[in-house]
């Protein structure tokens, strides 16, 4: 706990929030809105640069009188500044976020995984596992290198906190000096069906397409017990080959049996402390959308105008306000664009490989070189 | 269009082809003058027509694309191309030489276009046919007008020569049009470095089975561009007369071209000249909306330009820019390389001398198209040289940039010289 009074008194606000049961998640604007206001007030004090950017746009916090009102920092300046809203020698943990070489990498800096890791798991319950029992374990795999192997991966991080929650005595990792280790996951896939044990296999997209490349290669097939489920995160940035969430969806089903609504797609990013996950477990029957933790709010903002939200149905800059990052800041403008859906969001991908309408080298492209 | 359809486009221009060449060079020449000069008179009814079909297809402004085509077509007259043939290839007559240096084209070209810049349609088909080689163009799917109208008019003009121009549309992923394209004799390639690469591939499959005639392939990639401003443009009237023109340069294309600068660097000036060149850019830009409106552009785009605004905003930069997204300046407060979302976004970076300036882009020289100099004096050509070097292929004044010359040489390469094949004849 933060030796700073003030900050260890929202802290404690936003834990009690955090670890109310996952079941009985109820929208409370009244709370939201007066954590996030002191939260604001309290990051503009401590955290410098967040300062100047609030104070250039003439948002102080005696001027700001709603939530929807607080500066978001865009994602990106992560990687150009240290944002964090205590003092630099209470730094106990940095997260960054993947890069090739050369190229710059955001961090997240905390002085406590206390909030961080509540978070995560009451949204991983929610969105994963909701039919959990209280005290019960699940079979976990995880398509990922584990916190020892990827220390700085928040990814990493995450999973190896489930893992040890969450997972039972046969759960573990299954990617190993950078690699899917396929003979282990086999075995482990053939021993859950063997014993009727629904499995939750976990991983980024990535690694679920070297997963059907390999049983594609093996002429495997894994049809899981009926109750297994997949969650999958990320995209496909920087790597050769790209495929589409259908087409991936589809090869998961046809590999392990296991029908796209029960495939949970986690929308998740260094920079933020909460996680949000598709409906289609925690709410199903219902149209697949991310759902937001009470803890967080999801604003759509029409990237044309300077901060009025999309119109309805329209694409919206995904734009986060996550009371979990009390460390750093609480407001984040992310890369992504998103669509409502109900009482939630979907987040609109780029069409794979999509056609330039020039033939100058544009932005991520260049540094990329 | 389907794969045995591309084949049989193909083959028909092959056919058409033999017929080409029956001509003598000069009349074929000739003919392809008279084109370009109807299209670059200042009332053309093919400019005309163009800049009334390019907007609706490709997102932009009207006024936008009639600027962009009167400038851009300028120097693309029948006399240019006569030169043009004299400097590369010795002269027509060299085409129909029965002793001594003999240029020839290819039996049928192929070419994979990109992007929604129109200029580049007009190179790709008059150049192999400048050389007696059929085209058959696959347009992109942002501008599907540019290369039929250019067609339209070469058959207004000669019905062969515009017979010797067929247009295949098929998506770009179908890759069974695409390998039948790539049988052509000369294939050339448009796009992203991965697109080049990956129509290069497929060329070289297709030379396994291929007849044994004669085969090259040509790859242009993406390139970027930008202005170097010295201090002598960094005040009065020269940097307004400058920043005009940077603007006119920017808004042309909304900054899409290889040719479109992305960046201003303003090179060992005063502590304050980054600062009045990117006001002088600002209000240049906001006169060029007026004049010449930025299109439309997809929400990605948009939320790609605010976030680069904000970014900026965060590390304390000065960002001017209109209310909306049409066009936004950001002054750096250092030289390093950051992300270029397009669409008029410029980026003005302090270099304090001309040795940094150019060793900061050093590491980009390969991907370098065109510079706009200016304010830098006697000391202009050693610059010059110093970025041609490097791997610019154009060097050039502020408000030039978006009319090269036909015989520009993209990529470092000429326009001919890759279409041709050169032999001897030292029979008596």
């Amino acid at each position: 706990m933060s030796a700073d009074p003030r900050r260890a008194s929202l802290d404690a606000r936003t834990l009690a929030w955090l670890r109310e049961s996952p079941q009985s998640w109820r929208c409370d604007e009244a709370r939201f809105a007066s954590l996030a206001l002191d939260l604001f007030a309290f990051q503009f004090q401590h955290c410098a640069p967040y300062r100047r950017f609030c104070e250039r746009r003439g948002r102080m916090p005696e001027r700001v009188a709603q939530w929807r009102e607080i500066p978001a920092v865009p994602a990106g300046a992560f990687k150009e500044m240290a944002l964090r809203s205590f003092p630099a020698e209470c730094e106990a943990h940095v997260f960054r976020t993947s890069g090739t070489s050369g190229e710059r990498r955001g961090a997240l800096r905390l002085d406590t995984l206390e909030l961080y890791e509540a978070s995560l798991l009451a949204a991983f319950l929610r969105g994963v596992l909701p039919d959990l029992a209280p005290g019960e374990r699940a079979r976990i795999r995880v398509l990922a290198p584990s916190p020892r192997e990827a220390p700085d991966s928040s990814l990493s991080h995450m999973f190896g906190v489930v893992l040890r929650e969450l997972g039972d005595t046969a759960s573990g990792f299954d990617v190993q000096a950078g690699a899917l280790q396929v003979d282990g996951l086999v075995a482990a896939l053939e021993k859950a069906t063997a014993d009727g044990v629904a499995v939750a296999l976990c991983g980024t997209a990535f690694a679920f397409v070297h997963l059907l490349d390999a049983f594609a290669e093996r002429g495997a097939r894994i049809p899981l017990p009926p109750a297994s489920r997949v969650m999958e995160t990320g995209g496909f940035k920087g790597r050769a080959r790209e495929m589409s969430r259908d087409a991936l969806y589809q090869g998961i089903g046809h590999a392990l049996a296991v029908a796209p609504e029960r495939i949970v797609n986690q929308y998740g990013m260094t920079e933020l402390g909460s996680q949000f996950y598709d409906s289609v477990l925690g709410d199903p029957g219902r149209a697949r959308r991310k759902l937001a933790p009470p803890w967080t709010r999801v604003r759509l903002v029409d990237p044309e105008t300077t901060g009025g939200d999309a119109r309805p149905g329209a694409a919206g800059v995904v734009t986060i306000f996550d009371l979990a990052n009390t460390g750093s800041v609480l407001a984040i403008q992310t890369a992504d664009l998103g669509r409502a859906i109900e009482d939630g969001f979907e987040v609109i991908g780029r069409e794979p490989g999509a056609e330039a309408r020039g033939c100058s080298i544009a932005a991520d492209e260049m540094l990329a070189r | 269009m389907s794969a045995p359809q591309v084949r049989g486009a193909l083959a028909r221009l092959r056919d058409l082809g033999r017929r080409l060449r029956e001509r003598r060079a000069a009349d074929v020449h000739a003919a392809l003058a008279d084109v370009l000069d109807a299209w670059c008179a200042p009332a053309s009814p093919w400019q005309s027509a163009l800049a009334d079909a390019l907007p609706a297809v490709s997102g932009y402004s009207v006024e936008m694309v009639r600027e962009g085509l009167a400038r851009g077509l300028a120097p693309y007259t029948g006399s240019a191309l006569h030169a043009l043939v004299r400097d590369e290839l010795g002269g027509p007559e060299r085409q129909d030489a029965m002793r001594g240096p003999r240029v020839d084209g290819f039996a049928c070209a192929a070419t994979v276009l990109a992007g929604a810049i129109p200029l580049p349609a007009i190179v790709a088909i008059s150049a192999p046919l400048a050389l007696r080689t059929p085209v058959l163009v696959k347009p992109s799917m942002h501008d599907p007008v540019s290369a039929a109208l250019f067609a339209r008019s070469l058959a207004a003009r000669d019905p062969l020569l515009g017979a010797c121009v067929e247009i295949a549309t098929f998506h770009r992923d179908d890759a069974e049009s695409l390998a039948a394209l790539c049988e052509a004799e000369c294939v050339v390639a448009n796009g992203s470095d991965a697109a080049v690469a990956a129509i290069g591939r497929c060329f070289e499959v297709s030379r396994a089975y291929a007849a044994a005639a004669p085969r090259r392939f040509v790859g242009y990639g993406h390139r970027f561009s930008l202005a170097m401003l010295g201090s002598d443009a960094t005040r009065g009237g020269a940097l307004a007369r400058a920043a005009a023109a940077l603007a006119r340069d920017v808004a042309l294309w909304d900054q899409l071209g290889c040719l479109s600068p992305l960046a201003v660097y303003v090179v060992g000036a005063d502590r304050g000249a980054a600062g009045r060149v990117a006001e002088a850019l600002a209000g240049a830009l906001a006169a060029a909306e007026e004049r010449w409106p930025r299109g439309r552009i997809e929400p990605t785009v948009a939320a790609a330009i605010a976030r680069e605004r904000a970014e900026a905003e965060m590390r304390d930069a000065t960002v001017l820019a209109a209310r909306g997204t049409e066009w936004s300046i950001v002054c750096e407060a250092d030289a390093q390389r950051r992300g270029a979302p397009l669409h008029r976004f410029v980026r003005v970076l302090p270099s304090a001398s001309v040795t940094t300036c150019l060793a900061a882009l050093r590491p980009q020289g390969g991907q370098l198209a065109a510079v706009a100099l200016a304010g830098f004096g006697a000391d202009a050509s050693e610059i010059g040289a110093a970025l041609a070097e490097m791997g610019a292929s154009r060097v050039c004044t502020p408000g030039a940039m978006q009319s090269p010359p036909l015989g520009w040489p993209r990529d470092n390469l000429r326009v001919l010289l890759p279409l041709a094949r050169f032999g001897d004849l030292e029979c008596e």
